[in-house]
């Protein structure tokens, strides 16, 4: 009769076989192990290079920020529990389908998604700019070490609880009604948080967060004071990690509802396409809007950051920089691996009678669709509180849209064509790539389009709006030239076929 | 209708197929059997337009699968061996996608008399990702049969199919037949190959080791016939 106990040990030990599964399939190991390292040396470097800095630890913009890290660790969690709600629970370490054969308990699955979170660039960044900012915060104070210590045993903490509230929210959505619930509970907390903002009260609430006793911890000159902070967080992730096997438990023996609704819904018929280009977008747009994980994704990415900016009040040239984030978000739902969209599918598509062309066409097409609906309600989003613009802040957002769209579906497209992957989309939980795969792509792209919408953020306080066309005019040319490679790739019968094969296996 | 010569696929370092000669003619239905691996599914794949040959020569319909490869599709109707539908387009959507593409004005009667034939009539408007694995087989022979095909290719047609389904697949290959087209079955159901084709091509690592009537694989004499081909 196996015990709780037997049964953990035993779900642990199976995150180990799976994890070993995982590494053992990666194609390219050197580049894992190189990405390992380079995670470890940056991770080091902002733990110390930022205290390094002169006005570092000092009573300025140092202390500014000490006094504003308790709402960064409140905003930390905030974002872990968005993300891991967002894909249903956290990634999957072994997929559904090739999962059901094997006797993998919930307890597995939820220690593989609390594994895998940190792999995610989203994660990452948030959690080397707190590292970064503590560092800045106390300069070369012996307390650093700390300080340190403190803040990694809350991004474990934090993303532990935020798996739980999680899986917890991921149950109700499964029972009757759920969705609807979760859909109220979220639209009153929006409203909450919009209300508090626009009262003026938000800030009060931020200087009265927890996070302060976390802070006072970090700083403390007494050394129990932070042992009982390290304690504390220690205890919180080692309870919320075993809290979280129940909901998990919970959520595994129910039907995910939004996925039932797409197999058994009712899609009426509708008039025959005009043209072979517009038969292949409406197939397109079928398989991304009628995915669970696209819609779900793309609703958190146009709403998240354009109610941060919403609340934030941000200026236009400030509202620059969020369409690159939302672009590269939305292409890692599953630009990055366009072609897996058809699944099995693939063969046959392949056999009609169009031109491959006209194929790549459409794909391009819809993804470019995704990423400007998701981008432009965000920018919609900001604009509310953003003033009316100059024509030159106009132009210069204008431009960073259509630049990053093409950016982000150029290289989207040139990654799916290089690397495809067989992939089933069905669940919210699903990822176009390998997790180590999808922080390189999101690393890459986060990169290449911050700096884009930095670039443009600096134009739109240029009066000449006519130097944001100009300075678009290369990034377009670049970005669409490698655009047309990718297309040309894809009409050679032999780059195509290993691209249709590999997907549908 | 469909003339093999020399055919080889490689993918890197395998090949997949190594040196096939196949004929096969119109008002004809000819069986590929042979175990895993043996090079069925990728000789249907090339025929199909889908994987290009990397040697030899292939006519589909007259036309060269490589130099005119969308006047081969165009010939073509198929049915692949995996899955072979988009996961979350209907099967109404799937048959007015390849209504379209092939140019096809008055395609929705026989859309619909197809769909009931293979007891699909009540799930057309509904996503493929929740069909069964046998629901998708008669889907896929469906979609490559709508345009009555001068060449039908299905792979596996049978693989997880009821009874029902099998008896379709039967009538489909039957009126391809009766209206002069050339049918290929790929499968591994010996009995069942027997049945439908007329004509049996045994292929063994990735080559085409006998060519024979049907009626000579049938039963247990035809068993060790097949066995004796396979070693």
């Amino acid at each position: 009769m196996p015990t709780a106990v037997s049964s953990t040990r035993r779900a642990v030990a199976d995150v180990g076989h799976l994890v070993r599964f995982r590494a053992g399939t990666l194609r390219r190991r050197r580049a894992s192990v190189a990405a390992l390292a380079g995670f470890v040396v940056v991770t080091l470097a902002v733990a110390t290079v930022p205290g390094l800095f002169p006005d570092a630890g000092g009573d300025g913009r140092a202390l500014d920020l000490l006094i504003l890290l308790p709402t960064m660790l409140t905003g930390f969690l905030a974002l872990a529990i968005v993300s891991a709600t967002a894909s249903g629970g956290g990634r999957e370490l072994i997929a559904r389908d090739p999962a059901a054969i094997h006797p993998v308990s919930p307890t597995t699955d939820h220690l593989g998604a609390l594994l895998l979170a940190p792999l995610n660039i989203a994660w990452l960044l948030q959690a080397w700019t707190l590292i970064g900012v503590t560092s800045y915060a106390l300069g070369t104070d012996l307390r650093l070490v700390q300080a340190e210590v403190i803040v990694v045993l809350w991004l474990v903490a934090a993303t532990a609880v935020a798996q739980v509230v999680a899986w917890t929210i991921e149950v109700v959505r499964r029972v009757r009604h759920g969705i609807a619930w979760i859909r109220v509970v979220g639209v009153a907390v929006l409203a909450g948080v919009l209300a508090l903002q626009l009262t003026g009260n938000l800030v009060a609430i931020f200087d009265q967060l927890p996070t302060r006793r976390v802070v006072i911890g970090m700083v403390a000159d007494s050394a129990w004071r932070t042992v009982l902070t390290a304690a504390v967080l220690l205890g919180a992730f080692v309870v919320a990690t075993a809290l979280g096997a129940v909901p998990a438990h919970l959520a595994a023996h129910r039907t995910p509802q939004d996925e039932l609704g797409v197999e058994t819904g009712h899609y009426a018929a509708r008039r025959r396409p005009r043209s072979p280009l517009t038969g292949m977008v409406r197939t397109d747009r079928a398989s991304v809007w009628r995915a669970v994980p696209m819609r779900r994704g793309v609703a958190v990415l146009a709403l998240a950051p354009g109610l941060v900016a919403l609340a934030g009040g941000l200026p236009w040239e400030q509202l620059t920089v969020l369409p690159g984030l939302v672009a590269s978000g939305g292409a890692l739902l599953w630009g990055v691996n366009a072609w897996c969209l058809d699944g099995r599918g693939g063969l046959w598509r392949e056999s009609l009678p169009v031109e491959p062309g006209v194929v790549f066409d459409a794909r391009a097409y819809v993804l470019a669709e995704f990423l400007l609906v998701a981008s432009l309600v965000t920018v919609a989003l900001g604009a509310v509180r953003a003033g009316v613009p100059s024509v030159s802040e106009l132009t210069a957002l204008l431009c960073t849209v259509v630049v990053v769209t093409v950016q982000v579906v150029a290289a989207g497209l040139r990654w799916s064509e290089q690397r495809p992957f067989a992939v089933d989309l069905r669940s919210a939980r699903a990822t176009p790539a390998p997790p180590v795969v999808m922080v390189g792509y999101s690393a890459r792209l986060a990169l290449s389009t911050t700096l884009t919408g930095l670039v443009f953020s600096g134009l739109a306080r240029v009066p000449a709006w006519e130097v944001s066309v100009l300075v678009a005019v290369p990034f377009l040319a670049w970005s669409t030239s490698r655009l047309l490679r990718t297309r040309r790739l894809w009409v050679d019968p032999v780059a195509r076929a290993r691209v249709v094969t590999a997907v549908a296996v | 209708m469909v003339d093999v010569r020399g055919l080889h696929v490689r993918f890197g370092e395998v090949e997949a197929v190594a040196g096939i000669d196949l004929q096969a003619y119109a008002g004809q239905a000819t069986a590929l059997l042979g175990r895993n691996g043996a090079g069925k599914s990728t000789t249907m794949r090339v025929l199909a337009g889908v994987v290009p040959p990397s040697a030899g020569t292939v006519l589909v319909a007259g036309h060269d699968v490589r130099t005119q490869t969308l006047l081969a599709k165009q010939a073509v109707g198929y049915c692949p061996d995996v899955g072979g539908l988009v996961p979350r387009a209907t099967p109404w959507e799937h048959l007015q996608l390849s209504a379209r593409l092939r140019r096809m004005d008055d395609w929705e009667p026989r859309a619909r008399d197809l769909l009931e034939r293979f007891e699909l009539g009540d799930v057309a408007h509904r996503v493929t990702a929740g069909f069964s694995h046998g629901m998708g087989r008669r889907l896929s022979v469906i979609l490559a049969a709508l345009h009555a095909p001068d060449v039908l290719l299905l792979d596996e047609p049978f693989d997880g199919v009821d009874p029902i389904g099998v008896d379709a697949t039967f009538d489909v290959i039957s009126d391809a037949r009766a209206r002069g087209g050339c049918v290929l079955v790929s499968t591994h159901l010996r009995e069942l190959a027997v049945q439908a084709c007329t004509t049996v091509s045994v292929l063994r690592g990735g080559a085409a080791v006998a060519t024979l009537p049907s009626g000579e694989m049938a039963g247990e004499e035809g068993a060790r016939a097949y066995r004796g081909l396979l070693d």
